[in-house]
């Protein structure tokens, strides 16, 4: 199989005035296409910040990610800009959602930045909000969906523009558990049509669904 | 969905903030629209002003600096001190023509009016009026008034009907053809009777010159400072002076117009600096879903260039009824009459609008480059980071 995603040697420290706090110490992993695979490990142990790498929200302080055959952390950010918008669909675990629209513009906005026109965004927003069961809520504004409902949204929106990652922060840390198995079937489901999965979690119920487990633990991965 | 469409709906979540934020912009362009206007109307009055005057050459009292000459152009009162043997001397010198004046105010019913004592003949001859109804002066000292065109319809008079001046009641002779320049808004009276009741005895406050040989108006210049002691200058000389004052004028209503503009700059840089912060988080998600920093950095300066836009128009359309509501309010004297003079259609010139839009848009964006920048400047990490 290949991997999709590979990090070899990678570091992460951050500073902060003085105070310099080391996030990743030293991590090489790979994550195979299309498949669906968990990180887990203790809170503050640095899942989030490896997420963030893999997916080109930020880069490393040390070594290289690639995504497929691109070292993404060397390409410019612009470039960097477009990988995401095209490869990548990111769930976390709060405030997804811009606030100030309703669910189906949250989802033409990932298309609008994808450079796609304004009435294809409309068709396939509907279609996405289909997919994840919330067509009649398509004119609400965040504040008025449930916390499930807008963690749907958030996956319709990763999907907008057919990414081939989906890399998801705690996406059912604040459900409760009817809903969290709604948002897990459903990714269960996206990756049956191929999608490769990555799902950073505390929860045993996700990590049950898995089919790979990196564990993280201070800063570094245990095999 | 559009980056114009999601600008306006960020623009209207705030909608206290937009509305203080668009009052500022629209008091700056209100005041810079106005002063602008009214500064470009005054050059131009100017420059009409002084090529109706006639002149090559005018003579002046001793020691007059710029405000006199001013004063002729706007038909405000002078000093009388030109004796009508200064006069004969300058007349003596060959090859000019030379006609004096009396200037001069009062008031009909109420309100002010400027009154030139004028040789009638040689006035006529000067000016090249034309005379619309009634008749001109038939003699050089005839007792009754000719009156310009815009004062016989401000105070509705007609050849026949009396006016009082100075306590004397005088036939309104004729009214002259309209000239376009300040001579419409004046009653004239024959030199000897404007004398007599200004009692000026046989003195003028100024005379304007037009000489035989345009080249050699330095030497002109010379033989009647030589001849009479008086202050002379050349209509260009004189341009050039009331210009000048009118300049420092105009730099002082530019510098008011530009605190406000400034003033305005600075409620968009506060605006957008609070903006680039409270949607910290929602930058990092725009980044997140594939917005560049290019993107980020085009949508704020999109949304200052609306302010821009909007407080541009709301500025001018402002501008153009404080200047029409002013306009009764504003009283004769050497700066208002000038700029009262060519009214307010100026005002409505699509060029300044045009230019005063651009303006503000252009100001806008510039006060916006600094919060875009500090928006673009945010890794997707440090925006959406929790906290
Ligand atoms: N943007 C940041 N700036 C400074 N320190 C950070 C930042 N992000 C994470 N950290 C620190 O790095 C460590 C790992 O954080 P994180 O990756 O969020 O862990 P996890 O997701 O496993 O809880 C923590 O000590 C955290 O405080
Ligand atoms: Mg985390």
């Amino acid at each position: 199989m290949n991997n999709i995603i590979r990090t070899e040697h990678a570091a992460k420290s951050y500073t902060i005035g003085e105070i310099t706090t080391t996030a990743l110490k030293d991590v090489s992993m790979e994550i195979p296409q299309g498949s669906f695979t968990c990180i887990v490990g203790p809170s503050g142990h640095g899942k989030s910040t490896l997420m963030h790498l893999i997916g080109g929200l930020d880069r490393p302080s040390e070594g290289k990610v690639y995504i497929g055959d691109i070292e993404i952390s060397r390409i410019p950010n612009n470039d960097l800009a477009v990988l995401r918008g095209k490869r990548v669909g990111f769930v976390f675990q709060f405030f997804n959602l811009l606030q100030g629209l309703t669910a189906i513009e949250n989802i033409e906005i990932a298309m609008m930045l994808a450079g796609i026109p304004e009435h294809k965004q409309r068709v396939r927003a509907e279609e996405l909000l289909a997919v994840v069961g919330l067509t009649e809520k398509a004119g609400s504004k965040p504040s008025q969906l449930s916390g499930g409902q807008q963690q749907r949204v958030a996956i319709a929106r990763a999907l907008a523009n057919d990414p081939d990652i989906l890399l998801m922060d705690e996406p059912t840390g604040n459900l409760d558990s009817v809903a969290e198995a709604e948002v897990l079937d459903l990714l269960q489901e996206l990756h049956r049509q191929g999608k490769t999965v990555v799902i950073v979690t505390h929860s045993d119920e996700v990590a049950k669904r898995a089919e790979r487990i990196i564990r993280v633990r201070d800063g570094l991965v245990a095999h | 969905m559009t980056p114009v469409k999601l600008v306006f709906k960020n623009i209207s979540r705030r909608k206290g903030r937009l509305v203080f934020t668009l009052l500022g912009i629209t008091i700056g362009i209100a005041s810079f629209v106005t002063f602008m206007a009214m500064g470009g109307n005054l050059k131009r009055e100017i420059h009409r002003e002084t090529a109706a005057l006639g002149a090559n050459l005018l003579v002046i009292p001793k020691g007059s600096c710029g405000y006199e000459q001013l004063s002729i152009l706007t038909g405000d009162q002078m000093p009388t001190n030109i004796s009508a043997e200064e006069i004969a001397s300058i007349r003596a010198i060959k090859g000019l023509t030379v006609v004096p004046f009396l200037a001069q105010q009062t008031a009909i019913n109420n309100k002010p009016v400027t009154v030139s004592g004028v040789e009638p003949a040689a006035t006529l001859a000067f000016k090249r009026w034309n005379v619309s109804q009634g008749a001109y002066f038939s003699s050089a000292e005839e007792s009754g008034a000719v009156l310009g065109a815009v004062a016989a319809r401000q105070f509705n008079l007609k050849p026949g009907e009396a006016i009082t001046v100075r306590g004397e009641k005088l036939k309104v002779l004729g009214i002259l053809e309209e000239t376009g320049g300040r001579d419409d808004a004046t009653l004239f009276l024959a030199l000897p009777v404007a004398q007599r009741l200004f009692k000026s005895s046989d003195k003028v406050s100024y005379a304007a010159i037009r000489t035989e040989k345009l080249d050699q108006t330095e030497g002109y210049i010379e033989q009647i400072r030589v001849a009479t002691g008086l202050g002379v200058v050349s209509d260009k000389q004189m341009l050039k002076s009331v210009l000048g004052i009118v300049g420092t004028v105009n730099i002082t209503l530019q510098l008011i117009a530009a605190v406000a503009v400034l003033a305005a700059a600075f409620g968009i840089v506060n605006t957008m600096m609070a903006a680039a912060y409270e949607r910290k988080r929602e930058i990092g998600i725009l980044q997140a879903l594939g917005a560049s920093q290019r993107m980020i950095f085009g949508l704020f300066i999109l949304e200052s260039g609306i302010y821009g836009v909007i407080g541009g128009v709301s500025g001018v359309i402002t501008g153009l009824l404080a200047a029409s509501a002013a306009a009764p309010y504003i009283t004769q004297n050497a700066f208002t009459t000038l700029v009262k003079g060519s009214g307010n259609g100026s005002l409505l010139d699509p060029k300044i609008i045009a230019a005063s839009i651009l303006f503000s848009t252009v100001i806008a964006i510039l006060a916006g480059i600094y919060p875009a920048w500090r928006a673009a400047r945010l890794t997707p990490v440090e925006a959406i980071s929790y906290e």
